[in-house]
């Protein structure tokens, strides 16, 4: 199978998307049968270095453009690709990945699939399991037009660091002269706060429902930070405005993967859970003996999680 | 400007025991016993909608508001929430088939909708179902239709007759855009777009308009490119130890000489005092 990994150098998270299409590359395309190249969209030509420095593959096509803006690079990899040479594209988790394996696939007159854990390949088909039913059921579909366009979903595969290769095979591409949307009259980039890392956190704190509004949310960070612990919350609390929207753990936010998991009045939703799943002890607080969260858990507490917090943080400050 | 949000109705997954999530040959999981309720991003894209015809009268923009699911009677209940929210139009396309995995065909049902039912000027959508997790419907409307596309919309707001200024959420901050319509909006993790309640005066006065139903026999479905062929619950489990006590400080004491006293992790990340 002659596979495309696409790695969009113009976003701040490229190295867990460099990183992810190594995993998945050695999880599932490293057979000799299969022979494949990266396409990396990069911006600014001082980060052009740093973005070559992470290509899982050999060979490199190395694209230029002005943004990211999805027109623009579905623009760019029509202008560089020959869709009908290629089986398959893999574009990286995230929504901008989705978008574009969609989009592609809907131009190439191929088939896509959003969010991919794995995949097997053959020479008629390509069979592609994803999370459905709010992540608690695992689908195989069958995708047999070529070429597939399938996007990853976080935490698809063990990141694999990148070890810089001593021979890549490069083709450069400068398409900076591509006109942006047209119905696109303005735009403005604005940052988010950022948080501390919670991809790589190894002491996590996540609040659930359970907090049940914004000054218990707060309560429970303050409580995280006097442990030295990072603080998530799942998505409803990020919903109700209890806290920012990227502090959210689970399939919307942040997938991690810490030594210690305290889920404090969380019912353990699948699609939260993925978040923390690959924590080595999850320790669960909740009021609910049937809450999901406790046969998922390595240490349950029935209890209210505040009063179990409260006094936790001071026998570990003492 | 004719604004159209697209919804689907769901039921509540989080209400299912262990036991109810069984798979049968037809890969059908029985959820008939749970309650529908809105797709979370639909109703986000619902009350954003809601919230504009609210600003239109200061903005000077006239706004009409149309709603539209692909659904059997089960929707009904939601479609006169709708009306009595005073969309002008609320529409359900009569249909009883299994429609969790085609997002092809719901999109190129939207499309002629929109081509030759009733010409739309924005047509908003939830990025996802909670069944499906296709996350492709939206844009392979746009594709359809030949519109632009924002996803992760998390705010929106009227400028004039042709444009829009719409905040979406990228991987490292948020993006505004000031655009021209027509144009496909998916709504992802916007806060606080909680659908609301509808007056008791407003149920009576509007709640009863008829909704328009159409028939599916009257639009051509397109074949999606992938099929499902399995399904498999995925099953969570640890060894659930629990730690018992008489009050919460014994029950902290017992988790920290158990589990947290000799992590090195805590004793190297606490602050210094």
């Amino acid at each position: 199978m002659i596979f495309k990994g696409i790695l969009i150098g113009c976003s701040s998270n490229i190295v867990l998307q460099a990183k992810e299409l190594n995993g998945f590359i050695r999880g599932h395309l490293s057979s000799g049968d299969n022979v494949g190249s990266t396409i990396v969209f990069y911006s600014k030509i001082e980060e052009k270095n740093q973005v070559l420095g992470l290509v899982p593959t050999e060979f490199v096509k190395l694209v230029r453009v002005t943004r990211y803006q999805p027109e623009n690079i579905l623009q760019a990899l029509q202008a560089v690709e020959n869709a009908e040479k290629t089986h398959l594209y893999i574009f990286p988790s995230g929504n901008a990945g989705s978008e574009l394996a969609v989009r592609w696939s809907c131009r190439m007159k191929g088939s896509c699939l959003a969010h991919v854990k794995q995949i097997e390949c053959s020479e008629t088909q390509l069979i592609a399991r994803k999370k459905v039913y709010a992540n608690n059921v695992l689908g195989s579909f069958k995708l047999t037009k070529k070429p597939y366009c399938i996007s990853l979903t976080k935490g698809c595969a063990d990141s694999q660091a990148i070890t810089k290769r001593d021979k890549l095979t490069i083709t450069e591409y400068d398409l900076t002269d591509l006109q942006n949307d047209p119905f696109i009259k303005q735009s403005k980039w604005i940052p988010t706060e950022t948080t501390r890392d919670l991809e790589t956190t190894t002491f996590l704190v996540v609040g659930g429902r359970g907090m049940r509004n914004k000054e218990n949310t707060e309560s429970l960070k303050k409580m995280a930070d006097a442990m030295g612990a990072d603080f998530g919350v799942s998505r409803p609390v990020a919903m109700n405005a209890w806290a920012s929207m990227n502090r959210i753990i689970g399939v919307s936010g942040t997938m991690t993967k810490p030594e210690v998991c305290i889920a404090a009045g969380v019912s353990g939703a699948a699609a939260n859970y993925a978040g923390i799943e690959k924590s080595k002890t999850i320790i669960a607080i909740n009021t609910d003996i049937h809450a999901p969260i406790i046969k998922a858990s390595d240490v349950v507490i029935i209890d209210d999680y505040k009063a179990v917090m409260e006094e936790l943080v001071k026998i570990v400050l003492n | 400007m004719n604004i159209l949000v697209c919804f689907t109705t769901v039921p509540d997954l989080e209400l299912l025991n262990d036991d109810d999530w069984v798979i049968d040959k037809n890969l059908q999981i029985d959820t008939s016993f749970l309650k529908p309720t809105l797709n979370s991003y639909d109703e986000s894209a619902l009350e954003i909608a809601l919230t504009l015809s609210d600003a239109s009268e200061s903005v000077k923009v006239p706004v009409e508001l149309n709603a539209l699911t692909i659904a059997g009677t089960g929707a009904t209940t939601i479609l006169k929430t709708l009306n009595s929210l005073r969309f002008n139009r609320v529409v359900r396309i009569d249909s009883h088939a299994d429609l969790r995995f085609r997002p092809a065909a719901i999109a190129s049902i939207l499309t002629q909708y929109v081509l030759e039912h009733a010409p739309q000027d924005v047509l908003l959508l939830g990025k996802q179902t909670s069944i499906g997790e296709n996350a492709k419907t939206h844009l392979l409307v746009a594709e359809m239709l030949g519109w632009l596309c924002i996803t992760q919309v998390v705010g929106i707001e009227l400028v004039d007759m042709k444009h829009l200024m719409v905040t979406s959420q990228v991987d490292d901050g948020q993006l505004r855009q000031r655009i021209q319509t027509p144009c496909v909006l998916s709504i992802g993790d916007s806060p606080n777009t909680f659908m609301r309640v509808p007056t008791l005066k407003d149920r009576m006065r509007y709640g009863k308009r008829p909704v328009e139903i159409l028939s599916t026999s009257g639009f051509q479905l397109s074949d999606e490119t992938e099929e499902l062929i399995e399904l498999e619950v995925i099953r969570h489990e640890r060894a659930g130890i629990l730690i018992e006590g008489r009050s919460p400080e014994e029950k902290a004491r017992k988790l920290y000489e158990a589990y947290l006293k000799r992590s090195v992790l805590l004793k190297e990340r606490l602050p210094e005092h």
